[in-house]
């Protein structure tokens, strides 16, 4: 049986005649990885084709579709991703009607690695690999086992060392609004390092992530000062599920929460980005 | 740069990022705010703090990480040699040096003994306000953590005693035994992308590419037979000197290429006056920067986005920066703006199809480079020198059995106050430097509407009890007077300074720090003391 | 359609930081890190995050300007390099190599440093080579 690399390349060089484009991670120089657009007309770019490290790829397809409205792409996405594709379509992100959903399901490894409860895609047709189960988050855990005072501890040393690049919310493909909180002098002081309060930052974008987060972890993983952000955001989710009954990903046409408060015509009227 | 080649014979930084990650046990940070200035250097130290690594930090400023260090040591600018001879002091009284390798592969230790017993930490204190107590806590955790990495920047450089604050920080690290070994080390951050490239290139005038010198008649053989004709076997003149040039006329034309002497240069006003006075004076750049207001002639070049080509970072790794975009307009690459004008005037020799081309004539001619080609970087990702050969690895840690001069050179430094010390007139002593919002003259990072957002113009910090004597509230604006100029700017009321000392980020051109700054220079290495002159705050009209 | 991302070196500090640069139909539309780069490991600062931002300003040049009357007016390449050819020959004739200075860039590549103090040494004949380290 082929490796996993060689049945995605296959899938894609099937999927490629009928789209535009498909979304899919390439090698580049120096063995580092990106996303890139496999066209049909340059199918050889596919012999770089890649598996590993992991992109925000749902963003990769939102700046294609928003040039390219109506173009048909594939996208290679993973658990997270597609998870990340179907909130983002809830928002008006991503036109989910012309994408081809290309499964990727993670291996061992990589939930591991990501600390993942759901290494796998739920709405994907095709489907490269197979599915494993989720596996545990140790941070989340020894977080949870800590006393109130220990937690707020914790927190206040990691932000502490936050240098304020804005990764984590510059990474994020949740993160769309036209007008970000976190540039609102009025929350987040700017031009200031040391931040003067330097939790509001992350507690300001915690709040504005209920709902939205996907468990992608990538603003854990372009944090360069290493803060395990993504503790948060898990416990957060395990929350928005118990009082809402609501997971990020799970089923398309559920709305979130935060757009059930308003009908769908008064939410047009606020003005807010959608 | 020239107090390292004077101790080690080689002026770079001594080790390896990757290393402050993996092998460092104690950092010792002095004249860097490096979350600012490096910001992926900081988060580094962040790492290696929590697998145990200690932290010191020394500076008149509290900077980020400052606030998360194991010690914080401000001192009063200016006064780095006496801290470091005050360290030192400590270190030999209390057994901790390492004897093995001082015997092994240095010299000169003896006199360095000698006068750092004049500096016991009750004197330093007197000189540099920092507690005895303290000084001496920072010596044992910086003696007992083996391997200590120093890590500095402009704010040890710049000063009137730059090239001694720097062979400071050499003592210090060969009285521990750090050189050599990965994790140690004395390392410049370079406050550039391409500063080090920038001299290893030859742009100096003293040396050819590979820090050849340019005296040496076989170095000038070589690049005569190499090109065909060369410069003659004297030391060219420094950018100081060269602008002082055109006042006097000893210098008439001026070709500049992407940098911004005009808002860069201490003592502006002079500099603007120097300027104005070339007969013809090219700019090379991709904005009309103040220099180039000045130009006969702006030539428009390319931005990193639309170009080939290497930089070579601080720790002296050759990296790929490659093109992404088109020309913007009709602007052209740099590298053929200056082959068209040297064939316009006869030179041979300047046919390249590309930067590859460039490059592989430079690791014939260098041999540092001689194993660095754009076919490896494409394979490595990087490569860092010396890499004398294609199939050399490239060097991590510098130094490693022997220096470069053969021993290391210890050097008896007594403390000398900066030129221009505060008085009744100009009581406060100024402080120049970077903002992580922002990136030197500002050329760039000032039409980011995020980054210029965050800080959209020039402000002074300024410790509340200055603050309250000149009468200041919060937010109101005020006037910085030196004797070379004046300018009027936003205050900022911070503890993170220290009474007496003002701070100015110096890129905004509206409120040029560089206006105020003295153009005193460090007698070798001609770097102008930006870091320490005295001036003035009073209230200004609002 | 066409979306790619370019590997390439951070233009602002000396820390050498690696990240790519996105190009959606020519045209850079941001930037993202570079995963496994020995340096930047997949971590940007705020610089680094926003280092296209300048790259497609209204105010770049695009072409050259010559000062006519005093002042800076546009010019075709040509008139450009011949001037300069033109005025650096004549100041090196009338006052010697040694009266020209040449300022190579920090924030220019190796190799176009290089080509500058190759152009100064061998066409000019002058060591009067420098950029703004010390500054």
């Amino acid at each position: 049986m082929s490796d996993r690399l060689t049945l995605l390349r296959e899938t894609i060089e099937r999927v490629l005649p009928e789209v535009e484009g498909v979304v899919a991670l390439k090698q580049g120089p120096g063995g580092i990885v990106a996303p890139h657009l496999d066209l049909p007309s340059r199918p050889a770019e596919l012999e770089a084709l890649s598996l590993w490290p992991k992109y925000p790829v749902p963003d990769t397809l939102k700046i294609i579709q928003k040039a390219h409205p109506g173009a048909k792409l594939g996208v290679v996405c993973r658990g997270c991703e597609e998870r990340g594709i179907v909130e983002m379509a809830k928002h008006a992100q991503i036109d989910l009607a012309n994408v081809q959903l290309i499964g990727l399901e993670c291996v061992t490894d990589e939930a591991t690695f990501c600390r993942c409860y759901k290494p796998f895609t739920a709405h994907a047709t095709t489907t490269v690999g197979d599915k494993i189960e989720g596996v545990p988050d140790p941070l989340a855990d020894a977080f949870l086992a800590k006393s109130q005072e220990e937690r707020l501890a914790f927190w206040k040393e990691q932000f502490l060392h936050c240098i304020k690049c804005y990764g984590c919310r510059n990474i994020c493909p949740q993160c769309f609004c036209n007008v970000c909180a976190l540039e609102d002098a009025i929350w987040v002081e700017t031009g200031r390092l040391p931040m003067p309060l330097p939790p509001m930052y992350h507690l300001v974008r915690a709040m504005h992530m209920t709902a939205k987060c996907v468990a992608c972890r990538e603003c854990e993983e372009t944090c360069p000062a290493g803060i395990p952000l993504a503790i948060q955001f898990r416990l957060m989710a395990r929350d928005v599920q118990q009082m809402f009954g609501y997971e990020t990903g799970a089923v398309i046409d559920q709305k979130p929460p935060q757009l059930l408060v308003l009908e769908e015509g008064d939410y047009a009227k606020t003005g807010l980005p959608h | 740069m020239a107090g390292l080649a004077a101790t080690f014979g080689s002026g770079a930084m001594t080790n390896s990022i990757p290393e402050f990650g993996t092998d460092t046990n104690c950092f010792l940070i002095i004249g860097s705010n490096t979350s600012e200035g490096h910001p992926l250097i900081a988060t580094r130290i962040i790492k290696a703090k929590e697998r145990g690594a200690k932290v010191i930090v020394m500076d008149p400023r509290c900077n980020q990480v400052a606030s998360w260090a194991d010690l914080y040591l401000p001192f009063k600018p200016g006064t780095d040699v006496a801290l470091f001879n005050g360290m030192i002091n400590v270190i030999i009284q209390e057994g901790l040096a390492d004897q093995a390798f001082i015997q092994e592969r240095t010299e000169g230790f003896e006199e360095l003994k000698k006068l750092v017993a004049e500096y016991p930490p009750e004197k330093v204190q007197e000189i540099t306000d920092v507690p005895a107590d303290l000084l001496r806590q920072a010596a044992r955790m910086y003696a007992a953590a083996k391997p200590a990495a120093i890590l500095y920047a402009m704010g040890i450089t710049q000063h009137t005693t730059g090239v001694d604050n720097v062979k400071s920080t050499a003592n210090l690290a060969m009285l521990c035994g750090n050189l050599g070994i990965p994790g140690g080390g004395v390392n410049p951050l370079r406050g550039q992308n391409n500063v080090q490239g920038a001299c290893d290139m030859g742009g100096l005038p003293n040396v050819y590419p590979g820090y050849q010198v340019v005296t040496n008649a076989d170095v000038q053989k070589k690049f005569q037979e190499a090109w065909g004709s060369t410069g003659p076997a004297t030391v060219g003149l420094t950018v100081m000197d060269m602008v002082n040039g055109l006042e006097e006329g000893k210098v008439r034309a001026l070709y500049v290429m992407g940098e911004n002497p005009m808002l860069s240069d201490p003592d502006l006003n002079h500099a603007r006056h120097c300027l104005e006075k070339a007969e013809f004076l090219v700019v090379q750049d991709i904005f009309l920067t103040e220099t180039a207001r000045l130009a006969h002639v702006v030539l428009p070049g390319v931005s990193f986005a639309e170009k080939d080509g290497t930089f070579t970072n601080t720790e002296r790794r050759v990296q790929r920066v490659r093109q992404a975009i088109e020309p913007i307009g009709e602007s052209r690459q740099d590298w053929q703006i200056v082959c068209q004008v040297a064939k316009q005037m006869g030179g041979k020799g300047f046919d390249y199809a590309s930067p590859k081309e460039i490059l592989e004539e430079v690791s014939r001619l260098t041999p540092s480079y001689g194993g660095i080609s754009f076919e490896r970087l494409e394979q490595l990702g990087s490569l860092q020198w010396p890499c004398p050969a294609p199939d050399h690895p490239g060097t991590a840690v510098l130094h490693k059995n022997k220096f470069s001069r053969g021993l290391g050179l210890f050097t008896a430094i007594p403390y000398k106050p900066p030129a221009e010390l505060p008085d009744a007139e100009y009581p406060l002593t100024l402080t120049t430097g970077r903002l992580m919002f922002h990136f030197h003259t500002g050329t760039m990072t000032r039409r980011s509407k995020k980054l210029h957002s965050e800080v959209p113009e020039a402000y002074i910090e300024i410790h509340p009890d200055d603050a309250q004597r000149i009468g200041l509230n919060g937010g109101r604006r005020v006037r910085v007077v030196s004797r070379r100029g004046e300018i009027v700017l936003g205050a900022r009321i911070t503890k993170r300074i220290k009474p007496g000392i003002v701070f100015i980020p110096f890129h905004f051109a509206e409120a040029a720090a560089n206006a105020l700054t003295n153009s005193a220079m460090d007698p070798v290495a001609k770097i102008p003391e930006y870091k320490v002159c005295s001036v003035r705050v009073e209230p200004a009209p609002q | 359609m066409e979306y790619r991302n370019v590997l390439t070196t951070c233009p602002y500090c000396g820390t050498g930081c690696n990240f790519h640069l996105q190009v959606l139909d020519g045209k850079l539309v941001g930037v993202l890190p570079a995963k496994g780069h020995v340096i930047a490991d997949g971590g940007m600062c705020i610089k680094g995050w926003n280092a296209h931002a300048f790259v497609h300003d209204k105010e770049r040049l695009q072409k050259p300007l010559i000062r006519k009357n005093g002042e800076l007016v546009e010019a075709s390449w040509e008139e450009a390099l011949g001037l300069v050819a033109e005025r650096l020959g004549k100041v090196k004739a009338d006052n010697g190599a040694d009266s020209i200075g040449i300022l190579t860039s920090a924030k220019c590549t190796n190799e176009e440093n290089y080509i500058l103090q190759k152009f100064a040494r061998a066409v000019i004949g002058t060591n009067n080579v420098d950029h703004c380290a010390r500054l």
